[in-house]
């Protein structure tokens, strides 16, 4: 079987999560399940890729990160929720025209 | 759940003990923990999703690298390799605690033997003073052999004093478990303790009634037996503390020790006032009356029942733990 080589996704692995967060902001768990959805379960994201991802994207300011209750009528549990900011829109936009052109690049030496 | 932190606690029990690696450590901990619910409450079984978390985790060797903590953790493999801390296991707390048992026997039994021995010369007086001095001073002899014993007993274990050891997360619950099962046998122990030392006085008032001579002798047998309980108790309560102390601030799981000490709160200022005023104001009632009456061999009566009054007293001033 086939399974994704986790240097090539590597530098992928922001643009899915700041797609995730241009919908809404989300937390770390259903980030990671929403991934494996839209991947069809194809791609499952490892607990600590998404960490260093998002502690990545925060310091580069891509993303911004807040505490707010689990749910609603929560049991007052913290969780910590993580939002897009216009700077992180603006580079999801810049790495959707690169993956644009890598996959032109990549595709020409392809033989099915 | 068990299974899934010590997993984690292994993987960052390399890593430095900084604010970020402890936010990271309970971030992680926190999708692990969703992860898993969510299984179980798909309807896997327990053991399959603790192997889907931990499989899913990844490693931390790119955490790090995103941290910027690659010197760091260098480093604290560095410390770990030239200066190891030798790792307790459950096995060799289990041994440490049998140890203990015997250690606390002899050293509370030698303790006893020589208060004891101050009733031999009271029980057989002048009469045959040669025999009450050797019987004396071979009670003696027997405390103290029993005090040297306990302090050589225990040598196997004196590199918990001087070494940095460890404990994981699962030895450490397994300690609590020990220290909770014996709360009960010690809390037992040191209240007849107690008991006994304060009694001692009764045989000295019967004596005055019955005319029984034996009754000095019998003062000293009950303190030294409400002693040896005292001694046996706190010291293998203590051997529960010392293993828990044993990681310190440069292990990344800190210190189980603290963890557990919640701080006590009253349910008002009034009530911890209460509490607080409590032995001293029992301490100064006795004193008057005893004073006042001057019946000190009846006003030891006070100490029991405020005793049983404390608890009382505690439980009534003090907040519900959530």
């Amino acid at each position: 079987m086939v399974e994704i080589s986790s240097d090539v996704i590597r530098g992928y692995n922001d643009t899915m999560i700041l797609y995730i967060l241009m919908k809404e902001p989300s937390y770390g768990y259903e980030i990671s399940k929403q991934i494996r959805t839209i991947s069809d379960e194809k791609y499952i994201i490892k607990e600590t890729t998404l960490y260093s991802a998002f502690t990545r994207m925060e310091k580069n300011g891509h993303i911004e990160s807040f505490t707010a209750d689990q749910d609603p009528n929560g049991n007052g549990k913290k969780r910590t929720y993580y939002r897009i900011t216009d700077a992180g829109r603006q580079y999801y936009r810049e790495k959707c025209e690169e993956w644009g052109l890598t996959k032109d690049v990549v595709e020409k030496f392809i033989e099915q | 759940m068990e299974t899934i932190k010590n997993y984690l606690e292994a993987m960052f029990a390399g890593m430095p003990n900084t604010a970020e690696v402890r936010k990271a450590k309970a971030e992680l901990l926190q999708m692990m923990e969703d992860k898993f619910n969510e299984l179980i409450a798909e309807g896997k079984p327990e053991n399959t999703a603790v192997g889907t978390v931990i499989s899913e985790f990844g490693n931390l060797d790119e955490l790090a690298e995103d941290l910027n903590l690659t010197k760091e953790v260098e480093e604290t493999r560095t410390r770990e390799s030239e200066t190891p801390r030798r790792n307790i296991t459950i096995d060799d707390a289990t041994a440490f605690f049998a140890n203990r048992g015997k250690k606390a026997t002899f050293l509370a039994l030698g303790v006893m033997f020589c208060i004891i021995s101050i009733a031999c010369p009271i029980l057989f007086g002048e009469k045959l003073e040669n025999i009450s001095a050797a019987m004396m001073f071979t009670c003696i002899a027997i405390g103290v052999g029993c005090i040297i014993y306990s302090s050589f007993v225990d040598a196997e274990w004196k590199f918990l004093n001087k070494e940095l050891c460890r404990i994981d997360m699962a030895t450490a619950n397994f300690i609590k478990e020990r220290r909770r099962s014996f709360e009960s046998t010690r809390a037992l122990c040191v209240t007849i303790g107690v008991i006994l030392c304060v009694v001692c006085w009764v045989p000295n008032i019967v004596e005055t009634y019955i005319g029984l001579n034996v009754a000095p002798a019998l003062m000293f047998l009950l303190v030294g037996i409400g002693v040896f309980l005292i001694i046996y108790s706190s010291k293998i309560y203590s051997g529960f503390e010392k293993l828990l102390k044993l990681n310190d601030i440069n292990t990344i799981s800190g210190s189980y020790y603290e963890q557990n000490i919640s701080p006590v709160r009253y349910k008002s200022k009034i009530a911890q006032t209460i509490v607080e005023i409590y032995w001293p104001v029992i301490t100064c009632i006795y004193l008057i009356i005893s004073f006042l009456t001057f019946n000190w061999g009846l006003t030891w009566i006070i100490w029991p029942i405020a005793g049983v009054l404390h608890r009382a007293v505690v439980i009534n001033c003090r907040a519900d733990e959530e």
